[in-house]
């Protein structure tokens, strides 16, 4: 009976130092995840996101600069390609669709919304984004570059 | 009411980064319980200072940490890893003996005491690169100092004692041998002679002599001192910092080269040198002589199974040094395998954190600093931890953190703080700068 114990003991006492690192390597994934690795595509043209709010204001993660290499959602979700965890924003809250050269904004049905230059844009409706563009979602605001 | 709300959205992410930010904090709490429980009730009467012991490593690591992360310091799960370290390094000492156990958890607080200082003046002074010259300079008189007052203790002549307090002048040095290569590569073949009137030539190959000058006495100062540990950790980091940031592809390769007639000189004048290669490749020839370490050490780790025979129910004390040198196989005896593989995995992460500081900094100098300082911590586990399971030849250093010896302790805490302090710069500067 002794000996039992002392089995589960010493399990245990093994798989919480395993359980102590498996929390730190999670934690670092989190830190990784929410950073933008399309830092490269920075120079080659394609149209971004710059941040407007002061970082220090928010309480959650946002890059300084997202790169709009590809059509892009943006949400809360850690699938969405563009991942801010501000609980104003929706699971899935909007789309960045490139076509032509152009880019447009969708709605995806949000809770809260995305505001262009103040103005709320319609659910599920396209709409063309211009050059410095003011886009407001959740708690963050956007200025829209369009590059070239 | 969109005000309230806010606030309490707010106050919900910042719950949940807290807690998960306590979460390994609270498991470092259930293996000091555990363990500590282990060695209380081993025998009776029960041994309730076991309780004392954990209570009061916790409380430490527990303040440290809580300050860490409320005074923001940056990268926060440095000092967690290093915590789970020293937490089962402690334990095991105090398994091993009870009154050097005492003596570690001083050291510890000296050690942390001394993390915060170097936090601080770290930040306080900007431009680290500039004391290029004092960097040479005050190794070599520590190197001469040791050589004059120095004592031997365990064959090595690299111990100063004051005032009772024993301390390895090697330690620091290695760390001031870092800064050297940081302000060197800062501007590359730069560093010397600028004002002289040599040609660009000349002047690029006499700071390449002065480099290679510089390690090599390095080097030379430690075999006077019969460091052998110390000596391959320093060539080692030289030869990475080299391969990383010099551009100069012949140079790198006649470094390379030149290492092979230094280990055949080493091998052929030095009586330590050959009887470690000859014990590493069979210890069994002399088992009750000069292979008798490195066969405790093999019986020790072989006889702990996958989660050893528990703590304070092996025979730790049969193997020789086992609180300073030998004291991962005391960890695998005891703990099990399974724990010693955790313990290199704790390394692991503990490297990777400070790598990817050294990738986010923008500071040519602090980049190779950072670098500089994790290669010590990483391969000085190498170098140790493949001795004691009979991977290399074995060296006399210790288990950065975890072994029983208050210089190496004192000198991993300035490493964590130097690497503590540029993270902060690095996550002011880069915007990092969250809850």
């Amino acid at each position: 009976m002794v000996e039992v114990i002392l089995l589960i003991a010493k399990v245990f006492f093994a798989s919480v130092i395993y359980l102590f690192i498996f929390s730190i390597i999670r934690l670092i994934y989190l830190d990784i995840k929410s950073m933008n690795v399309s830092k490269v595509n920075l120079d080659k043209g394609f149209p971004t996101l710059r941040l407007k709010t002061k970082r220090g204001l928010l309480p959650f993660k946002v890059e300084d600069i997202y790169v709009l290499s590809k059509s892009m959602t943006i949400g809360r979700q850690d699938k969405n390609d563009i991942v801010i965890k501000d609980s104003f924003i929706s699971g899935i809250h909007a789309q960045f669709i490139l076509e032509n050269g152009e880019v447009y904004l969708r709605d995806l049905g949000s809770k809260n919304g995305v505001f262009v230059n103040e103005k709320k844009l319609e659910s599920n409706n396209k709409s063309l984004l211009k050059d410095s563009d003011i886009i407001k979602i959740g708690q963050v605001e956007f200025i829209f570059t369009k590059g070239e | 009411m969109n005000l309230f709300l806010q606030k309490g959205s707010r106050w919900g992410v910042f719950m949940f980064r807290k807690i998960a930010y306590y979460i390994p904090l609270c498991m470092i709490v259930f293996v000091n319980i555990i363990g500590y429980a282990f060695l209380a009730f081993k025998e009776e009467p029960y041994n309730t200072q076991a309780f004392l012991m954990c209570f009061i490593v916790l409380a430490m690591l527990c303040i440290s940490y809580i300050v860490i992360i409320k005074k923001r310091f940056g990268e926060s799960y440095l000092f967690l890893i290093v915590s789970m370290l020293l937490s089962i390094g402690i334990m095991m000492i105090y398994r091993l003996n009870s009154g050097l156990a005492v003596k570690q958890i001083v050291w510890m607080l000296v050690g942390i005491v001394v993390f915060f200082t170097c936090y601080y003046s770290y930040l306080k002074i900007d431009k680290w690169h500039k004391y290029a010259v004092l960097y040479m300079a005050v190794p070599i008189l520590l190197y001469i100092l040791t050589l004059v007052f120095g004592t031997t203790i365990n064959g090595a002549k690299n111990w100063i004692i004051i005032a009772g307090f024993s301390f390895q002048p090697s330690e620091i040095n290695k760390i001031l041998y870092v800064f050297f290569l940081g302000s060197y590569f800062k501007n590359q073949d730069k560093l010397f002679f600028q004002k002289s009137n040599f040609s660009e030539k000349n002047k690029i190959l006499i700071n390449k002599a002065l480099l290679m000058f510089i390690t090599y006495l390095n080097a030379g100062f430690l075999v006077l001192q019969r460091d052998w540990g110390t000596i391959a950790l320093l060539l080692l980091v030289y030869l990475f910092v080299l391969y990383i940031f010099s551009e100069d592809n012949k140079f790198l390769i006649l470094n390379c080269a030149l290492l092979l007639p230094t280990a055949l000189i080493g091998y052929k004048f030095f009586y330590h040198v050959r009887v470690r290669v000859e014990i590493w490749i069979d210890p069994w020839q002399d088992v009750l002589g000069k292979g008798y370490q490195i066969a405790q050490s093999l019986f020790g780790i072989g006889s702990g199974g996958f989660f050893g025979t528990g703590l304070g129910m092996g025979k730790p004390y049969m193997i020789p040094f086992a609180s300073t040198d030998f004291i991962f196989s005391a960890i695998c005896e005891e703990m099990g395998t399974m724990t010693g593989v955790a313990v290199v995995l704790l390394y692991m992460i503990l490297c990777y954190r400070a790598f990817k500081i050294a990738l986010n900094i923008k500071s040519r100098f602090e980049k190779i600093v950072v670098l500089g300082l994790t290669l010590l911590i990483g391969m000085q586990t190498f170098i140790i931890i493949g001795g004691v399971i009979k991977l290399i030849p074995l060296t006399g250093i210790t288990l950065p953190f975890v072994s029983y010896g208050g210089s190496s302790l004192v000198s991993s805490f300035i490493i964590l703080g130097i690497l503590q302090a540029i993270s902060k710069r690095d996550f002011s500067s880069g915007g990092e700068n969250y809850g």
